[in-house]
């Protein structure tokens, strides 16, 4: 009898659950497609091989040899690999670490990347994302034997949240590290406050990469959602540019450099775009500084003033920045941005798609960005990308663009002429 | 212990192990998502108005108004609400446990599948680069509605409203 007692109880015990759980669930509307079949075929997924065709994102860097290096991860494993013949051929790769908890932050803006060094050493670095928080850690390893082995991977900070970090290396040695940094964010929750956004945060190393110091946040409520990027200013102190979140939650973008006693960022708003959007983006700006010390910057907006990519310079320091000039063809949804500025010049490529291909146009300046060259398309694909970048050795210019069709491509650009 | 009781004793304990499994939460099921699959799924079930929602586990924004989706939902049972989650394969799980976490097991989840993201947001607007959260907002009542933003935008609450002002 105690064991029907028992069971009647667990039965109408599951009942009542299952009744309950029913009852705090929304209705199932729009649920009529549950029950059908997978739809339409779709692409296969990447390839899972540890070369650079197989991965979502490519970061590329050339050291002082001309040695071409990229960092790139496939599935939970980050590895390095080198190329002499401008990408036709990789070394074998080295691995850096396969994570056992989390995933690599390699998706979009975000993705780890290599930095060459003046003794020829090398840094990589890499975000990771915990399985139960959305949150990252920022990792640095580093390398003295020409990429063969490196390092136990250091995180730069353990606690708050990090991500989307850039790197910038002085002709002294010096590498200044920006990211943006969450830290104040969870400090204003834990004490139950609003905080929109993230902090921007830097470091620097005066041993290659070992240790960072002078960790600090600067400025707050940068877009946590977007990549921030930096450049090294003509006095060797660093630039930053990122999307900042203005009172009203006006999403438009902000360049300063690093004062010469690190403690404050200089500079100011790229455009009033007025793009007031609780939402993520996913697109941080591009940046570079030219060899007179003007800042470029491209970006996205798709505020009340301006819709869609647009390109400004300031020729001091972020006080007043020019009227912003359109990019690309709005047509075809023009997007991701890349800034080159090389001793020849002034380069930017970005991407369109018009329904079936995506391309990267390119156009070269050769006056600080007051004119740019016909746009000419680099490169093309009828498959997924990787946004694409562009990268100089030795006063040459390169295009880096993944794709999953044709694999990684360094593609060299001849020169436009005026 | 005879046979029934040994029977019933049982099934008990499986029912019982049954109900702790289910405290985990409902299994959820994130239908493939990849191109020209749009198009069948923005079409309107019996003239139902339809809100086909995409968002990521990446985008704060998108996670802090899951719960207002709950009773957005609860409060809005005449339209079709249709969830599509822009993640890779390996954020799939967290995005199922933000969605069980807020009380969105039940409801119609589709996860991105194909990787040529630029084609999945060109089928829904030419002009979307993949900014979150992203809403396309459908009914008869009239010309389709794409929000970029949060809930709470003024052109979501004016779809509501005029969704609202017809029937009334």
């Amino acid at each position: 009898m105690t064991y029907w007692r028992l069971f009647l109880f667990t039965l109408l015990a599951t009942i009542s659950i299952a009744r309950a759980q029913e009852a705090a669930q929304p209705s199932v509307n729009g649920g009529e497609s549950l029950n059908k079949p997978a739809m339409a075929k779709h692409a296969p997924p990447a390839c899972s091989d540890p070369k650079p065709d197989c991965a979502m994102t490519i970061y590329p860097a050339f050291d002082k040899k001309g040695l071409l290096w990229v960092a790139y991860s496939v599935g939970k494993t980050l590895y390095v690999a080198s190329s002499q013949d401008q990408a036709k051929t990789f070394s074998a790769p080295t691995t850096i670490i396969t994570l056992s908890d989390g995933i690599i932050d390699a998706h979009g803006d975000a993705r780890p990347k290599i930095i060459p060094l003046n003794d020829n050493s090398l840094l990589v670095s890499y975000t990771t994302r915990p399985d139960k928080m959305m949150i990252g850690t920022i990792f640095t390893a580093k390398s003295s034997d020409n990429g063969k082995k490196f390092s136990t991977p250091q995180p730069m900070l353990t606690s708050g949240g990090q991500r989307f970090d850039s790197y910038v290396v002085t002709p002294k040695g010096r590498i200044f590290a920006g990211w943006l940094d969450k830290t104040h964010a969870a400090q204003a929750k834990a004490e139950g406050k609003e905080f929109a956004g993230s902090g921007v945060a830097f470091a620097w190393s005066d041993d290659g990469g070992m240790t960072f110091k002078g960790k600090n946040i600067l400025m707050d409520h940068a877009c946590e959602c977007c990549r921030m990027s930096a450049a090294l200013g003509r006095d060797d102190l660093p630039v930053f540019a990122w999307r900042h979140i203005f009172e009203g939650e006006i999403r438009d973008h902000y360049a300063a450099k690093l004062s010469a006693n690190s403690v404050k960022l200089i500079g100011g708003r790229v455009s009033n775009d007025d793009w007031a959007i609780n939402s993520c983006p996913h697109q941080g700006p591009a940046l570079a500084v030219d060899t007179k010390g003007a800042w470029h910057i491209a970006w996205f907006t798709k505020g009340k003033n301006r819709q869609g990519l647009f390109y400004a310079f300031s020729r001091d320091e972020g006080k007043t920045f020019s009227t912003p000039e359109k990019i690309g063809d709005d047509a075809h949804a023009p997007a991701f941005a890349t800034l080159l500025a090389t001793k020849k010049g002034l380069y930017r490529a970005w991407k369109e798609f018009d329904g079936a291909q995506t391309v990267i146009p390119i156009q070269q300046s050769n006056d600080g960005g007051k004119s740019w060259s016909a746009p000419e398309i680099l490169a093309s694909t009828t498959e997924a990308s990787d946004h694409p970048i562009l990268v100089a050795s030795r006063g040459d210019v390169f295009l880096s663009w993944g794709t999953h069709k044709e694999g990684y491509r360094l593609i060299p650009l001849r020169l436009a002429k005026k | 212990m005879p046979r029934t009781c040994s029977f019933l004793y049982t099934l008990s304990l499986t029912l019982l192990s049954l109900i702790l499994l289910s405290g985990t939460g409902l299994s959820l099921e994130f239908k493939p998502y990849g191109r020209g699959d749009f198009d069948q799924i923005a079409q309107l079930q019996e003239n139902r108005p339809r809100i086909i929602h995409y968002w990521s586990v990446i985008c704060p924004a998108c996670i802090a108004e899951l719960g207002q989706w709950t009773k957005f939902i609860n409060e809005h049972r005449d339209i079709d609400i249709i969830f599509i989650n822009t993640d890779d394969d390996e954020d799939r799980e967290r995005a199922a446990a933000r969605l069980e976490k807020n009380g969105l097991s039940r409801a119609t989840h589709y996860g991105f599948s194909d990787s040529f993201v630029e084609k999945l947001y060109y089928e829904v607007d030419k002009s979307w680069r993949g900014e979150l959260p992203f809403t396309v907002l459908i009914s008869t009542n009239g010309p389709r509605v794409n929000v970029t933003g949060a809930l709470d935008d003024p052109h979501f609450v004016a779809w509501l409203n005029q969704l609202n002002g017809v029937k009334k």
